[in-house]
């Protein structure tokens, strides 16, 4: 579903260039839940970016759903970010003019998805994460825990191919991260992939499948659901 | 279209959207009115005198010394310059269209000074005038040349006839046909009783401001008074060739003149209307200065917008809007702001245009200056809006994940 091929991202600015990621190669299955884990500045989130289309790699080949796309235009990027990509961030990204309503409902219109079908969309997606009730009200009036649930809420109305998790709890409480976690699970039991960016260790194992970056690179061979619950310890270390 | 829910995200930044509007509208009315005011001077500006302005010039001759004999010389003046090729035709006046002096008297239908009457400038002229000022006449006829009287000081006006405008015959008679007009006596103060001998379809006053500038007639007479003013038409192309060389045959010709006021009748108008022009320019520079600042408030509400909102604008990137989707978004802002401020816009020009013509005794507004005016707001916001938002459209979609 997911597959890259010796992805390499290099920025480049006036001073320095930075090989964010070098001869990155990955593939995820459909239905898995990877952990993506490193230290700060490792590339974890430039991993995140360009396998969610939000950045171009310098070079490799990415293929996305089986289709190449190392060479979209932006254009194409864009509809294919809101067609088979669901986002969430660690500041979760709501926009905060808008009620929970019309923020879940940004995507769907970036779609031109008819507003009936919206409307049924928002409102089971409102459902799924336990909070219909509150669609009217705007996001300042939320708990961290609630806004990203409604975060979750948006990256999942328009049924993505995967979901794509940068620190979702980073900004959490551990015991309302717990929640916002058992979420994802439930998630990724009913079959929705899911690729999570943590630098939290104890999280990452309760994921199926961890990949360790080090400098741009993976730090070790890609380790089995088995194999990661054994050797989380040292990972962790 | 996202039209409901930047609407509703509008309502929870009242402040900003609350002053670009009223901006918006504020300059909408100044400009609208300026606009009016500045069609109505050019309307008054271009109505024609009834002249062949672009091909006729005057001057004046005046006589000194003891051996200047006003009536030979303006005899052979006269007689030297319709010779010239390329002079149309001439006539001696006492004032000039457009020009701004000259002189009227009060036409009455009876022999009573205390009647009421019509003010209307006389022409004092010879029989090329209508040749000279290119007058169309409509009824009746010209004055002969044995009409003409060529009066030295001291004699009593006895001319009997007149030429009057079509404005002047429907002001002295408003229910009549130009031809039944003719043959009517009118008293004009101090002269004998004249007859109408003649209507012609246009002929304006000298004072551009007055509002009788229509009613004028022509009298068959020249008074010898050491000044005779000349007015001059040429074929067309010939007149400022012309009036270099009509003043120096005229200097030339008699040394005991000299010339003065040489001028086209151009020039004249151009500074009769000098004023007019001059506040048409001040409310161009106005109306330019109020949209310069406006779309500067437009301009800078958007970039502020944008500017805070550069992390939402990569969510919305991220989750899925085109380019053209964000600048598609931030138009339409700018539309629902102009939308309202046009709106209050053309209340407040409606108010406003009432107050002018109450208070100013202008003429009431064209209905269609107030729609004109916030379609042409509307499009100079989205105009102005458009650098900003294409600024937006190309905010980069990582910056979503960028932690601050
Ligand atoms: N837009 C950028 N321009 C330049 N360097 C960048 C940019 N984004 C990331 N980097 C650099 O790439 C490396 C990896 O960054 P990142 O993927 O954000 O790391 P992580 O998310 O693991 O902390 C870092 O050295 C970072 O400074
Ligand atoms: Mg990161």
């Amino acid at each position: 579903m997911l597959k890259m091929t010796d992805v390499c991202k290099v920025f480049r600015t006036e001073l320095v260039e930075t090989h964010a990621l070098s001869d990155f190669s990955l593939t995820i299955d459909e239905g898995e839940f990877v952990s993506i884990t490193g230290p700060s500045g490792c590339g974890k989130t430039t991993f995140l970016n360009i396998a969610g289309l939000l950045e171009t790699l310098t070079s490799g080949q990415y293929l996305l759903d089986g289709t190449d796309v190392s060479t979209l235009s932006d254009f194409q990027r864009a509809k294919l970010r809101n067609q088979k990509i669901g986002f969430i961030f660690q500041s979760f990204n709501l926009m905060p003019d808008l009620n929970l309503f019309d923020n879940i409902d940004v995507p769907l219109r970036y779609r031109g998805m008819k507003a009936s079908e919206r409307k049924q969309r928002i409102d089971q997606a409102l459902d799924s994460v336990g909070l219909l009730s509150r669609k009217k009200h705007v996001p300042s009036q939320l708990s961290g825990g609630q806004q990203q649930r409604v975060a979750i809420a948006r990256a999942l109305v328009g049924k993505p191919l995967f979901l794509l998790a940068d620190e979702p709890t980073g900004n959490l409480d551990s015991n309302t991260a717990h929640g916002v976690m058992d979420l994802l699970h439930e998630i990724n039991a009913d079959g929705t992939t899911i690729i999570m960016v943590t630098h939290d260790l104890e999280l990452a194992t309760q994921s199926r499948r961890n990949v360790h970056i080090l400098d741009g690179r993976i730090s070790s061979p890609v380790l089995t659901p088995v194999d990661f619950h054994r050797e989380s310890a040292t990972v962790g270390s | 279209m996202e039209t409901g829910p930047i609407l509703r995200a509008m309502t929870r930044n009242k402040l900003g959207v609350i002053l670009i509007s009223l901006q918006i509208a504020f300059t909408m009315t100044v400009v609208i009115n300026a606009f009016f005011i500045i069609n109505e001077r050019s309307r008054l500006m271009a109505r024609p005198s009834g002249l062949d302005e672009a091909n006729t010039f005057f001057l004046t001759s005046i006589g000194f010394g003891e051996n200047f004999n006003g009536a030979v010389t303006v005899a052979d003046d006269l007689a030297m310059l319709r010779q010239l090729p390329g002079v149309v035709d001439v006539t001696v006046t006492n004032a000039i269209p457009v020009s701004g002096s000259g002189s009227n008297s009060g036409v009455r239908l009876v022999d009573d000074e205390s009647a009421p009457a019509a003010y209307a400038a006389y022409y004092r002229v010879d029989e090329h005038a209508v040749e000279t000022m290119d007058l169309d006449i409509i009824a009746g006829r010209n004055f002969t040349t044995q009409e003409i009287q060529w009066r030295k000081s001291g004699e009593a006006i006895a001319t009997d006839q007149l030429i009057i405008s079509r404005a002047l015959a429907s002001r002295m008679f408003p229910e009549r046909e130009p031809s039944a007009v003719l043959g009517e006596t009118l008293y004009i103060s101090g002269l004998p009783p004249h007859q109408v001998i003649g209507i012609v379809e246009q002929l304006q006053g000298p004072w551009p401001t007055n509002n009788n500038l229509e009613l004028s007639m022509l009298q068959p007479i020249h008074s010898f008074d050491g000044a005779d003013t000349y007015l001059l038409r040429t074929a067309p192309g010939e007149r400022d060739r012309l009036m270099v060389e009509v003043e120096e045959m005229l200097v030339a010709s008699n040394g005991s003149r000299i010339i003065r006021n040489l001028m086209s009748l151009e020039r004249t108008r151009a500074e009769s209307y000098q004023v007019d022009s001059a506040m048409s320019t001040i409310l161009w520079v106005v109306i330019v200065t109020l949209v310069f600042i406006t779309c500067m408030g437009i301009v800078g509400l958007a970039v502020f917008g944008i500017n805070r909102r550069r992390k939402q604008i990569g969510t919305r990137r991220a989750l899925g809007a085109t380019r053209m989707q964000i600048l598609r978004h931030f138009m339409v802002e700018n539309f629902l702001v102009s939308g309202l401020g046009v709106t209050l816009g053309a209340v407040l020009t409606i108010g406003f245009g009432i107050g002018l013509t109450s208070i100013f005794n202008m003429p009431v507004m064209a209905w269609y200056y107030t729609p004109l005016g916030m379609l042409a707001l509307i499009v100079i916001g989205q105009v102005a809006v458009l650098g900003p938002s294409s600024g937006a459209a190309r905010t980069e979609p990582a910056i979503a994940t960028r932690s601050v």
